[in-house]
Protein backbone atom coordinates (compact mmCIF):
# COMPACT_ATOMS: atom_id res chain seq x y z
CA UNK A 1 0.00 0.00 0.00
CA UNK A 2 1.06 3.38 -1.33
CA UNK A 3 0.11 6.92 -0.58
CA UNK A 4 -2.17 6.56 1.92
CA UNK A 5 -3.90 9.81 2.95
CA UNK A 6 -7.64 10.54 4.46
CA UNK A 7 -9.28 12.17 1.01
CA UNK A 8 -12.81 13.01 3.43
CA UNK A 9 -14.12 12.83 7.20
CA UNK A 10 -17.97 13.15 6.76
CA UNK A 11 -19.68 12.93 10.47
CA UNK A 12 -20.05 8.93 10.39
CA UNK A 13 -17.30 8.17 8.46
CA UNK A 14 -13.66 8.39 7.08
CA UNK A 15 -12.21 7.54 3.11
CA UNK A 16 -8.82 6.84 3.44
CA UNK A 17 -7.15 6.94 -0.50
CA UNK A 18 -4.20 4.57 -1.37
CA UNK A 19 -2.83 2.35 -3.99
CA UNK A 20 -2.69 -1.25 -3.50
CA UNK A 21 0.21 -2.80 -5.50
CA UNK A 22 -0.05 -5.85 -6.53
CA UNK A 23 2.15 -8.57 -9.15
CA UNK A 24 1.13 -6.63 -12.40
CA UNK A 25 -1.17 -4.20 -11.47
CA UNK A 26 -1.58 -1.06 -9.08
CA UNK A 27 -5.37 -0.55 -7.83
CA UNK A 28 -6.30 3.01 -7.02
CA UNK A 29 -8.92 2.48 -4.13
CA UNK A 30 -10.39 4.35 -1.20
CA UNK A 31 -11.16 2.32 1.73
CA UNK A 32 -14.73 3.89 3.68
CA UNK A 33 -14.62 3.08 7.21
CA UNK A 34 -17.24 3.30 9.76
CA UNK A 35 -15.86 4.56 13.50
CA UNK A 36 -17.85 1.95 15.09
CA UNK A 37 -20.42 -0.48 14.18
CA UNK A 38 -22.68 0.76 17.01
CA UNK A 39 -23.45 4.49 14.51
CA UNK A 40 -23.82 3.13 11.25
CA UNK A 41 -27.62 3.13 9.83
CA UNK A 42 -26.97 0.25 7.45
CA UNK A 43 -24.43 -2.35 8.16
CA UNK A 44 -21.31 -1.96 6.14
CA UNK A 45 -21.90 -5.05 3.97
CA UNK A 46 -25.78 -4.43 3.12
CA UNK A 47 -24.32 -1.05 1.75
CA UNK A 48 -21.56 -2.40 -0.14
CA UNK A 49 -23.95 -4.96 -1.76
CA UNK A 50 -26.94 -2.38 -2.59
CA UNK A 51 -23.98 -0.36 -4.12
CA UNK A 52 -23.06 -3.75 -6.00
CA UNK A 53 -26.90 -4.47 -7.18
CA UNK A 54 -27.22 -0.46 -8.49
CA UNK A 55 -23.96 -1.58 -10.62
CA UNK A 56 -25.27 -4.24 -11.74
CA UNK A 57 -28.26 -2.56 -13.18
CA UNK A 58 -26.27 0.09 -14.69
CA UNK A 59 -25.92 2.76 -11.51
CA UNK A 60 -22.78 4.65 -11.84
CA UNK A 61 -20.89 3.81 -8.37
CA UNK A 62 -17.19 3.31 -7.41
CA UNK A 63 -16.97 -0.69 -7.84
CA UNK A 64 -16.38 -2.31 -4.57
CA UNK A 65 -13.53 -4.94 -4.47
CA UNK A 66 -14.17 -6.15 -0.59
CA UNK A 67 -15.97 -5.80 2.46
CA UNK A 68 -14.57 -6.57 6.26
CA UNK A 69 -17.34 -6.27 8.50
CA UNK A 70 -14.66 -7.13 11.62
CA UNK A 71 -13.64 -4.00 13.18
CA UNK A 72 -10.74 -5.32 14.57
CA UNK A 73 -7.91 -4.35 11.37
CA UNK A 74 -8.23 -0.82 11.36
CA UNK A 75 -10.88 0.07 14.39
CA UNK A 76 -14.64 -0.49 12.17
CA UNK A 77 -15.83 -1.83 9.49
CA UNK A 78 -14.75 -0.79 5.86
CA UNK A 79 -14.96 -1.34 2.37
CA UNK A 80 -12.56 -1.03 -0.41
CA UNK A 81 -13.89 0.54 -3.83
CA UNK A 82 -12.13 2.05 -6.75
CA UNK A 83 -11.46 5.72 -6.56
CA UNK A 84 -12.70 7.55 -9.26
CA UNK A 85 -11.66 11.15 -10.31
CA UNK A 86 -14.40 14.49 -10.03
CA UNK A 87 -15.40 16.12 -7.62
CA UNK A 88 -18.03 15.99 -5.25
CA UNK A 89 -17.79 19.21 -2.76
CA UNK A 90 -21.12 21.05 -4.02
CA UNK A 91 -19.90 24.48 -4.94
CA UNK A 92 -16.52 23.33 -6.73
CA UNK A 93 -18.74 20.85 -8.61
CA UNK A 94 -21.22 23.54 -9.78
CA UNK A 95 -18.24 25.62 -10.83
CA UNK A 96 -16.76 22.55 -13.10
CA UNK A 97 -20.52 21.96 -14.36
CA UNK A 98 -21.39 25.20 -15.53
CA UNK A 99 -17.79 25.96 -16.96
CA UNK A 100 -18.11 22.60 -19.03
CA UNK A 101 -21.59 23.76 -19.99
CA UNK A 102 -22.83 20.38 -18.84
CA UNK A 103 -25.77 20.90 -16.14
CA UNK A 104 -28.47 19.28 -18.34
CA UNK A 105 -26.17 16.74 -18.71
CA UNK A 106 -25.74 15.70 -15.25
CA UNK A 107 -29.26 16.42 -14.19
CA UNK A 108 -30.40 13.72 -17.02
CA UNK A 109 -27.85 11.38 -15.97
CA UNK A 110 -29.06 11.79 -12.18
CA UNK A 111 -32.45 11.10 -13.65
CA UNK A 112 -31.34 8.21 -15.44
CA UNK A 113 -29.67 6.78 -11.98
CA UNK A 114 -32.47 7.10 -10.30
CA UNK A 115 -34.77 5.45 -12.62
CA UNK A 116 -32.36 2.43 -13.37
CA UNK A 117 -32.32 2.26 -9.48
CA UNK A 118 -35.83 2.17 -9.02
CA UNK A 119 -36.43 -0.44 -11.47
CA UNK A 120 -34.35 -3.13 -9.32
CA UNK A 121 -36.66 -5.60 -8.08
CA UNK A 122 -36.49 -4.67 -4.42
CA UNK A 123 -36.21 -8.97 -3.52
CA UNK A 124 -32.88 -8.58 -4.75
CA UNK A 125 -31.67 -6.27 -1.96
CA UNK A 126 -29.53 -7.52 0.67
CA UNK A 127 -31.54 -9.30 3.48
CA UNK A 128 -29.70 -6.80 6.01
CA UNK A 129 -30.59 -3.58 4.12
CA UNK A 130 -32.90 -1.39 6.13
CA UNK A 131 -36.88 -1.76 5.95
CA UNK A 132 -40.31 -0.19 6.53
CA UNK A 133 -43.15 -3.17 6.38
CA UNK A 134 -45.66 -0.37 5.62
CA UNK A 135 -47.31 0.30 2.46
CA UNK A 136 -47.31 3.83 2.77
CA UNK A 137 -44.14 5.42 3.51
CA UNK A 138 -45.91 8.76 2.93
CA UNK A 139 -48.11 8.16 5.83
CA UNK A 140 -44.93 6.89 7.81
CA UNK A 141 -42.93 9.98 7.38
CA UNK A 142 -45.72 11.96 8.32
CA UNK A 143 -46.47 10.97 11.75
CA UNK A 144 -42.47 10.96 12.40
CA UNK A 145 -42.35 14.63 11.47
CA UNK A 146 -45.56 15.38 12.86
CA UNK A 147 -44.38 14.18 16.28
CA UNK A 148 -41.13 16.00 15.91
CA UNK A 149 -42.94 19.36 15.64
CA UNK A 150 -45.02 18.50 18.83
CA UNK A 151 -41.95 18.13 20.72
CA UNK A 152 -40.03 21.19 19.70
CA UNK A 153 -38.93 23.44 22.82
CA UNK A 154 -40.40 26.53 20.90
CA UNK A 155 -43.45 26.61 19.15
CA UNK A 156 -42.68 27.01 15.24
CA UNK A 157 -46.57 27.94 13.69
CA UNK A 158 -44.14 28.06 10.60
CA UNK A 159 -43.75 24.12 10.32
CA UNK A 160 -47.30 23.37 12.11
CA UNK A 161 -48.44 24.83 8.81
CA UNK A 162 -46.82 22.58 6.58
CA UNK A 163 -47.68 19.49 8.60
CA UNK A 164 -51.02 20.66 8.32
CA UNK A 165 -50.50 20.78 4.28
CA UNK A 166 -49.25 17.57 4.66
CA UNK A 167 -51.84 16.09 6.19
CA UNK A 168 -54.10 17.76 3.43
CA UNK A 169 -52.45 16.35 0.61
CA UNK A 170 -51.40 12.92 1.78
CA UNK A 171 -50.77 11.12 -1.47
CA UNK A 172 -52.02 7.11 -1.20
CA UNK A 173 -49.62 4.24 -1.26
CA UNK A 174 -47.53 4.68 -4.21
CA UNK A 175 -48.35 2.04 -6.93
CA UNK A 176 -44.82 0.33 -7.09
CA UNK A 177 -42.27 0.62 -3.45
CA UNK A 178 -38.96 0.57 -4.66
CA UNK A 179 -35.55 0.43 -3.48
CA UNK A 180 -34.47 4.23 -2.56
CA UNK A 181 -30.93 5.68 -2.08
CA UNK A 182 -32.69 8.56 -0.24
CA UNK A 183 -29.77 10.92 -0.33
CA UNK A 184 -28.63 11.55 -4.27
CA UNK A 185 -28.17 14.79 -4.04
CA UNK A 186 -25.37 17.89 -4.91
CA UNK A 187 -22.48 16.56 -2.61
CA UNK A 188 -22.87 12.63 -3.35
CA UNK A 189 -22.59 12.74 -6.44
CA UNK A 190 -18.97 12.31 -8.33
CA UNK A 191 -19.15 14.59 -11.45
CA UNK A 192 -15.93 15.58 -13.86
CA UNK A 193 -16.10 17.28 -17.15
CA UNK A 194 -17.68 14.09 -18.77
CA UNK A 195 -20.73 14.48 -16.08
CA UNK A 196 -21.93 11.83 -13.67
CA UNK A 197 -19.24 10.08 -12.38
CA UNK A 198 -20.29 8.35 -9.46
CA UNK A 199 -23.21 8.41 -7.18
CA UNK A 200 -22.13 8.22 -3.69
CA UNK A 201 -22.78 7.50 -0.01
CA UNK A 202 -25.55 4.39 0.16
CA UNK A 203 -25.26 4.45 3.66
CA UNK A 204 -29.07 5.66 4.29
CA UNK A 205 -31.07 3.25 0.93
CA UNK A 206 -33.91 1.77 1.95
CA UNK A 207 -35.22 -1.77 0.14
CA UNK A 208 -39.13 -0.30 -0.04
CA UNK A 209 -39.80 3.40 -0.54
CA UNK A 210 -41.82 5.80 -2.48
CA UNK A 211 -39.85 6.47 -5.48
CA UNK A 212 -40.64 10.18 -5.71
CA UNK A 213 -39.01 10.47 -2.17
CA UNK A 214 -35.81 9.89 -4.30
CA UNK A 215 -36.27 12.34 -7.04
CA UNK A 216 -37.87 15.10 -4.27
CA UNK A 217 -34.70 14.82 -2.15
CA UNK A 218 -31.97 16.37 -4.78
CA UNK A 219 -34.74 19.06 -6.02
CA UNK A 220 -34.61 21.04 -2.43
CA UNK A 221 -33.23 24.60 -2.36
CA UNK A 222 -30.61 23.96 0.03
CA UNK A 223 -28.92 21.51 -2.59
CA UNK A 224 -28.60 24.29 -4.96
CA UNK A 225 -25.93 26.49 -3.42
CA UNK A 226 -27.18 29.59 -4.58
CA UNK A 227 -28.18 28.61 -8.04
CA UNK A 228 -32.12 29.10 -6.85
CA UNK A 229 -33.09 28.90 -10.48
CA UNK A 230 -31.85 25.18 -11.27
CA UNK A 231 -34.18 23.01 -8.93
CA UNK A 232 -32.31 19.61 -9.70
CA UNK A 233 -28.81 20.38 -7.50
CA UNK A 234 -28.49 23.60 -9.28
CA UNK A 235 -27.26 21.68 -12.28
CA UNK A 236 -30.57 22.40 -14.39
CA UNK A 237 -34.63 22.73 -14.11
CA UNK A 238 -36.37 19.53 -13.76
CA UNK A 239 -36.64 18.64 -17.37
CA UNK A 240 -33.96 17.19 -18.30
CA UNK A 241 -33.76 14.89 -15.08
CA UNK A 242 -37.54 13.54 -15.34
CA UNK A 243 -36.59 12.55 -19.15
CA UNK A 244 -33.69 10.91 -17.94
CA UNK A 245 -35.88 9.22 -15.01
CA UNK A 246 -38.40 8.41 -17.98
CA UNK A 247 -36.25 7.24 -20.82
CA UNK A 248 -34.89 4.50 -17.73
CA UNK A 249 -37.91 3.13 -17.12
CA UNK A 250 -39.50 5.29 -14.18
CA UNK A 251 -42.76 6.81 -13.83
CA UNK A 252 -42.37 10.78 -12.54
CA UNK A 253 -45.80 11.62 -10.48
CA UNK A 254 -45.70 15.80 -9.85
CA UNK A 255 -48.39 15.59 -6.89
CA UNK A 256 -46.48 12.82 -5.15
CA UNK A 257 -43.01 14.86 -6.15
CA UNK A 258 -44.48 18.01 -4.41
CA UNK A 259 -45.19 16.16 -1.62
CA UNK A 260 -41.61 15.04 -0.98
CA UNK A 261 -40.01 18.01 -1.53
CA UNK A 262 -42.52 19.71 1.64
CA UNK A 263 -41.84 16.54 3.80
CA UNK A 264 -37.75 16.78 3.02
CA UNK A 265 -37.92 20.61 3.34
CA UNK A 266 -39.82 20.32 6.57
CA UNK A 267 -37.83 17.40 7.88
CA UNK A 268 -34.24 19.21 7.88
CA UNK A 269 -35.60 22.01 9.21
CA UNK A 270 -36.46 19.77 12.06
CA UNK A 271 -32.94 18.32 11.57
CA UNK A 272 -31.61 21.50 12.58
CA UNK A 273 -33.62 22.14 15.02
CA UNK A 274 -31.96 18.97 16.85
CA UNK A 275 -28.84 19.35 15.89
CA UNK A 276 -29.31 22.87 18.25
CA UNK A 277 -31.04 21.44 21.17
CA UNK A 278 -28.10 18.58 21.12
CA UNK A 279 -25.70 21.68 21.39
CA UNK A 280 -27.94 23.25 24.00
CA UNK A 281 -28.37 19.80 26.39
CA UNK A 282 -24.92 18.97 26.12
CA UNK A 283 -24.74 15.95 24.17
CA UNK A 284 -22.97 17.49 21.05
CA UNK A 285 -21.31 20.99 22.14
CA UNK A 286 -20.33 22.69 18.71
CA UNK A 287 -20.72 26.17 17.57
CA UNK A 288 -21.74 24.21 14.45
CA UNK A 289 -24.81 22.78 15.75
CA UNK A 290 -25.18 25.79 17.77
CA UNK A 291 -25.77 28.01 14.29
CA UNK A 292 -28.04 25.24 13.09
CA UNK A 293 -30.73 26.34 15.31
CA UNK A 294 -30.06 30.14 13.38
CA UNK A 295 -30.74 28.38 10.36
CA UNK A 296 -34.32 27.18 11.29
CA UNK A 297 -36.00 30.40 9.19
CA UNK A 298 -34.37 29.40 6.21
CA UNK A 299 -35.97 26.10 6.06
CA UNK A 300 -39.09 28.33 7.05
CA UNK A 301 -39.09 30.24 4.20
CA UNK A 302 -38.50 27.61 1.82
CA UNK A 303 -41.24 25.47 2.92
CA UNK A 304 -44.21 28.33 3.24
CA UNK A 305 -43.01 28.99 0.24
CA UNK A 306 -43.72 25.41 -1.07
CA UNK A 307 -47.08 25.57 0.28
CA UNK A 308 -48.43 29.14 -0.55
CA UNK A 309 -52.01 28.88 -0.59
CA UNK A 310 -53.71 29.18 -3.90
CA UNK B 1 -24.80 52.96 32.92
CA UNK B 2 -22.70 53.53 29.88
CA UNK B 3 -22.30 51.14 26.95
CA UNK B 4 -19.71 52.31 25.08
CA UNK B 5 -18.85 50.68 22.97
CA UNK B 6 -22.35 49.30 22.18
CA UNK B 7 -22.85 45.26 21.97
CA UNK B 8 -23.47 46.24 18.33
CA UNK B 9 -19.76 47.54 17.43
CA UNK B 10 -18.32 44.82 20.18
CA UNK B 11 -19.92 41.72 17.75
CA UNK B 12 -18.68 43.93 14.57
CA UNK B 13 -15.20 44.28 15.91
CA UNK B 14 -15.26 40.69 16.79
CA UNK B 15 -16.40 39.33 13.27
CA UNK B 16 -13.94 41.16 11.96
CA UNK B 17 -11.20 39.87 13.88
CA UNK B 18 -12.42 36.11 13.40
CA UNK B 19 -12.89 36.47 9.38
CA UNK B 20 -9.98 38.95 8.63
CA UNK B 21 -7.12 38.16 11.15
CA UNK B 22 -7.82 34.57 12.63
CA UNK B 23 -8.98 32.73 9.64
CA UNK B 24 -6.03 33.11 7.75
CA UNK B 25 -3.97 32.07 9.90
CA UNK B 26 -5.78 29.04 11.20
CA UNK B 27 -5.35 25.44 10.17
CA UNK B 28 -7.36 23.84 7.47
CA UNK B 29 -9.34 21.93 10.18
CA UNK B 30 -10.76 25.35 11.99
CA UNK B 31 -11.69 27.78 9.66
CA UNK B 32 -14.67 26.02 8.86
CA UNK B 33 -16.01 26.45 12.58
CA UNK B 34 -14.80 29.93 12.58
CA UNK B 35 -16.36 31.15 9.44
CA UNK B 36 -19.18 29.55 11.30
CA UNK B 37 -18.80 31.71 14.51
CA UNK B 38 -17.73 34.75 12.33
CA UNK B 39 -21.07 33.93 10.48
CA UNK B 40 -22.98 33.78 13.95
CA UNK B 41 -21.58 37.29 15.24
CA UNK B 42 -22.61 39.13 12.04
CA UNK B 43 -26.35 37.53 12.87
CA UNK B 44 -25.78 39.01 16.19
CA UNK B 45 -25.35 42.67 15.26
CA UNK B 46 -28.04 42.77 12.96
CA UNK B 47 -30.28 41.02 15.84
CA UNK B 48 -28.71 43.67 18.03
CA UNK B 49 -29.93 46.45 15.64
CA UNK B 50 -33.50 44.44 14.29
CA UNK B 51 -34.54 42.51 16.81
CA UNK B 52 -36.46 44.76 18.92
CA UNK B 53 -38.41 46.30 16.11
CA UNK B 54 -39.05 43.11 14.64
CA UNK B 55 -40.27 41.15 17.74
CA UNK B 56 -42.64 44.45 18.07
CA UNK B 57 -43.84 43.40 14.50
CA UNK B 58 -44.19 40.24 15.29
CA UNK B 59 -46.11 40.29 18.82
CA UNK B 60 -48.65 42.83 17.15
CA UNK B 61 -48.82 40.36 13.66
CA UNK B 62 -50.04 37.69 16.17
CA UNK B 63 -52.26 39.83 18.21
CA UNK B 64 -53.92 40.83 15.22
CA UNK B 65 -54.46 37.78 14.20
CA UNK B 66 -55.71 35.67 16.68
CA UNK B 67 -57.53 38.44 18.20
CA UNK B 68 -56.24 37.86 22.05
CA UNK B 69 -52.65 39.25 23.72
CA UNK B 70 -50.06 37.44 25.26
CA UNK B 71 -46.47 37.24 24.46
CA UNK B 72 -45.38 36.35 21.74
CA UNK B 73 -44.19 32.78 22.58
CA UNK B 74 -47.71 32.19 23.89
CA UNK B 75 -49.37 33.92 21.13
CA UNK B 76 -47.09 31.38 18.73
CA UNK B 77 -48.06 28.36 20.67
CA UNK B 78 -51.73 29.39 19.99
CA UNK B 79 -51.16 30.20 16.40
CA UNK B 80 -49.69 26.80 15.97
CA UNK B 81 -52.21 25.36 17.44
CA UNK B 82 -55.02 27.15 15.43
CA UNK B 83 -53.33 26.09 12.51
CA UNK B 84 -53.46 22.56 13.14
CA UNK B 85 -57.91 23.00 13.99
CA UNK B 86 -59.43 26.16 11.99
CA UNK B 87 -60.36 25.01 8.54
CA UNK B 88 -61.36 28.20 7.30
CA UNK B 89 -59.35 29.36 4.15
CA UNK B 90 -59.49 33.34 4.86
CA UNK B 91 -58.25 32.35 8.53
CA UNK B 92 -55.29 30.15 6.68
CA UNK B 93 -54.73 32.28 4.48
CA UNK B 94 -54.17 35.58 6.90
CA UNK B 95 -51.70 33.19 8.91
CA UNK B 96 -49.84 32.02 6.16
CA UNK B 97 -48.98 36.00 5.04
CA UNK B 98 -48.16 36.68 8.62
CA UNK B 99 -46.03 33.52 8.98
CA UNK B 100 -44.22 35.19 5.89
CA UNK B 101 -43.80 38.62 7.58
CA UNK B 102 -42.29 37.33 10.21
CA UNK B 103 -40.21 34.61 8.76
CA UNK B 104 -38.79 37.87 6.28
CA UNK B 105 -37.62 39.60 9.77
CA UNK B 106 -36.41 36.60 11.13
CA UNK B 107 -34.39 36.12 7.46
CA UNK B 108 -33.09 40.02 7.87
CA UNK B 109 -31.20 39.15 10.72
CA UNK B 110 -30.19 35.15 10.08
CA UNK B 111 -30.13 35.36 6.57
CA UNK B 112 -30.49 38.75 4.40
CA UNK B 113 -31.11 37.49 0.96
CA UNK B 114 -32.51 34.23 1.23
CA UNK B 115 -36.22 35.44 1.06
CA UNK B 116 -35.36 36.55 -2.70
CA UNK B 117 -36.69 33.18 -3.61
CA UNK B 118 -40.67 32.84 -3.60
CA UNK B 119 -40.44 28.80 -4.44
CA UNK B 120 -40.33 25.79 -7.14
Amino acid sequence: MTGLRASSAGARRTNVAFAAEGPGRTLSLVATILPTAEIELNPIAAEAGVRSLAEAHGVPVPHVHAVCTDPGFVGGPFFLSDRVDGESVPRRVLRLVHAEGIGERVAGQLGEALGRLHAVDPAEAPDNLMDDPSENPAEVALAGADKMVAGLPLPRPALAFGIRWLERHLPPAPPRRTILHTDARNGNLLVSANGLEAVLDWEGSVRHGDPMQDLAWPALRMWRFKEDGREIGGFAGREPFVAGYEAAGGTFDEDRFRWWKVLGTLRWALGLAGQSAAHLDGRFRSIVMAASGRRVPELEWDLLMLVRPD
Amino acid sequence: MQYEPSAEDLLAAMAELLEDELMPALPDALTHKCRVAANLARILERQERLGPDAATREREQLRALLGQDGDSGALSARLAQRIREDDDPGFQRQAWDALVAITRDDLAIAKPGHDAWEGI
